[in-house]
């Protein structure tokens, strides 16, 4: 990126990441090492000012911000550190919110579809609740509720369990995997927690912008 | 099809939610208008009420009234003849003599002088006579024996109120006396008006009413009233060397209309009273965007175009202003439909006319702008938000 002064400053460097259907892989980082930087480029919300992002095959920096949005939308499911739950709005409405960007019997069937998903969390008891009224651990798994009812094939968790106690965090943890297994997604996990990203099936490191891989072993030690 | 109608259902949601904010917003924007639409409507309702008063004072649209002066009275056989040979020539069917004097009628209190209006039967048509009772005069009424009269209410109440039913009768007395019978009675043009009287030509020779003056009117069509016009006056004059023969006309619309400036003034006046009400709602359009930047980062994580975007926050403005549009015209109604409100704004009407649908679609269709308009400005704010940036807000 460019920064005010004119100067280049590159966040990331030499990353070679491949993500199939089915993986679930956790990123670990110190605060600042490009981590959020790297979930932004995966989520499609921004684009490398060098170097190629293939997303589902096609180059993402080719695609319009409409286009992207469109393939975001219909392919990715985010998960935040913050829930990010829409105020004002029951957890059930809060699911149904992805939905309205959704085409044909999605958009009609909205209503069903949340509430299934809100049942797969089981929260659906709490479906008319405030977020407000929702302890921690309900409100992310009202986020993840939302970032799966339109069944994507990524799903991008960014310290999905930062604003957790230790115990929650996993209980989200272990509802996040069997989700995205469930369904085939793949899942990819940014924390700087390694007890969570003992939990992944393929772990990196991201220290100064260039991505390596971490072996398990490591990442329990680390834990 | 789909993205439309999910678009109004999120607009929709939105208010629902931010009901409180927005219906506050919006208030302003519904008295708004309900001040324009309510100008616009008691406007068309005065000038009804004005036109209505025009018409019984001057006539329709368009009457022309001839005359012919000279250093003499022209002769008034030739005068009745020139007449029905300019109607003839020119195919008008609906005309009539109007004559103003004054007669003596016998009341149960007493004689009292009345104002007598010598008519034929065409005046009623061009001068569209409102009726509260009875009939105006029809052909027949000149072959009656007892002169046909219609009355004013200050005359019928004088009268006793008798029930036109039973063919009321009213004595004229004087050098030929005589009886006439009320068939109508016609409403007082003003309060406190004194009794008056319309009669035929006829029926009034026959009582010895004769005329202070008299004048000849033309009812013709708008379109070809300044031809004609011309045409009659050059063909009068031609029969009428020596005198000054004319034909003008009469109608209120001959000089403008006589409302337009007033309402252009009040009209405005309630334009900049939306104004406001379109800045007060910009404004705290303005701040709510602000507030939701984080939700708008979030809606653009889950797949939402920025022209989506733009469209929601635009969207949710039209939908409330329209909503607050719909109340406005409905409070509109409301007001300008009052009875007590009609009596007072358009007192010459009997009949008062459907509120004005040009008015209801002004008021809504400007309601629907002020939402647009204080709509775009922070959709287009939301649309530069940067995902990325709103998310972290």
């Amino acid at each position: 990126m460019t920064l005010p002064d004119e100067k280049q400053l590159h966040i990331l460097r030499g990353i070679d990441l491949e993500v199939l259907s089915g993986d679930h892989i956790a990123i670990v980082g110190r605060s600042g090492c490009g981590k959020s930087t790297l979930l932004n480029l995966l989520g499609l919300l921004d684009v490398p000012t060098s170097g190629e992002l293939e997303f589902m095959g096609q180059p993402a920096q080719r695609l319009s911000s409409n286009a992207r949005a469109r393939l975001r939308g219909s392919t990715v499911g985010f998960v935040f550190q913050q829930f990010n739950l829409l105020p004002g709005r029951s957890a059930l409405d809060n699911v149904i919110t992805p939905l309205f960007y959704a085409k044909g019997k999605d958009f009609w069937r909205r209503r069903e579809l949340a509430m299934d998903m809100l049942d797969r969390v089981g929260l659906s008891a709490r479906a008319n609740t405030m977020p407000n009224m929702l302890s921690g651990g309900e409100q992310q798994r009202v986020a993840i509720a939302r970032a799966l009812v339109r069944r994507p094939r990524l799903i991008l968790a960014d310290e999905p369990t930062g604003a957790l106690d230790v115990e929650t965090g996993q209980a989200v943890m272990a509802l996040l995997d069997t989700v995205a297994t469930e369904t085939a997604a793949a899942l990819v996990t940014i924390t700087h927690d390694t007890n969570v990203a003992a939990l992944a099936r393929a772990c990196y490191r991201l220290d100064s912008g260039v991505l390596s891989p971490l072996a398990r072993a490591e990442a329990g030690a680390h834990s | 099809m789909t993205s439309i109608i999910s678009t109004l259902v999120e607009a929709w949601q939105e208010l629902r939610i931010n009901k409180v904010r927005i219906l506050l917003a919006l208030l302003g924007v519904a008295l708004s208008v309900a001040a324009l639409t309510s100008v616009v409507g008691l406007g068309s309702l005065v000038r009804e009420g004005i036109k209505a008063q025009s018409e019984r004072d001057g006539g329709r649209v368009a009457t022309l009234t001839l005359s012919v002066n000279g250093p003499s009275t022209p002769d008034a056989e030739k005068l009745e003849k020139a007449y029905e040979g300019i109607q003839q020539r020119y195919g008008i069917t609906t005309s009539t003599h109007v004559g103003r004097t004054q007669a003596g009628f016998q009341f149960p209190r007493g004689v009292t002088a009345v104002n007598m209006t010598i008519v034929d039967i065409g005046y009623g048509i061009i001068h569209r006579v409102p009726l509260t009772q009875g009939t105006w005069f029809a052909a027949d009424d000149e072959q009656r024996l007892a002169p046909a009269v219609v009355v004013s209410e200050a005359f019928y109440n004088q009268a006793g109120r008798p029930n036109l039913a039973t063919n009321p009768r009213v004595s004229i007395p004087g050098d030929q006396p005589a009886t006439a019978v009320i068939i109508g009675v016609v409403p007082d043009t003003y309060p406190d008006t004194p009794p008056a009287a319309f009669i035929l030509t006829k029926a009034a020779a026959m009582t010895g009413m004769k005329p202070d003056m008299t004048e000849f009117k033309l009812w013709v069509g708008e379109e070809q009233a300044n031809a004609l016009t011309a045409a009659i006056s050059a063909d009068l004059q031609g029969q009428f060397p020596g005198y000054y023969a004319q034909a003008q006309r009469v109608d209120f619309a001959a000089w403008g209309d006589p409302l337009g400036p007033a309402q252009w003034i009040v009209g405005g006046v309630a334009g900049l009273v939306l104004l406001l009400g379109a800045v007060g709602m910009l404004n705290i359009s303005m701040v709510t965007v602000r507030y939701r930047v984080r939700e708008i980062g979030i809606r653009r994580s889950f797949g939402a175009t920025s022209g989506r975007i733009f469209v929601g926050v635009m969207m949710e403005s039209v939908v409330a202003t329209a909503v607050a549009g719909l109340a406005g015209v409905m409070l509109a109604v409301a007001v300008v439909k009052n009875p007590w409100i009609e009596s007072k704004v358009a007192p010459g009407l009997t009949e008062f006319p459907a509120f004005p649908i040009e008015a209801a679609l002004l008021g809504f269709g400007a309601a629907v702008l002020v939402g647009a308009l204080a709509g775009a400005i922070p959709a287009l704010v939301a649309v530069r938000v940067k995902v990325i940036d709103a998310i972290r807000f």
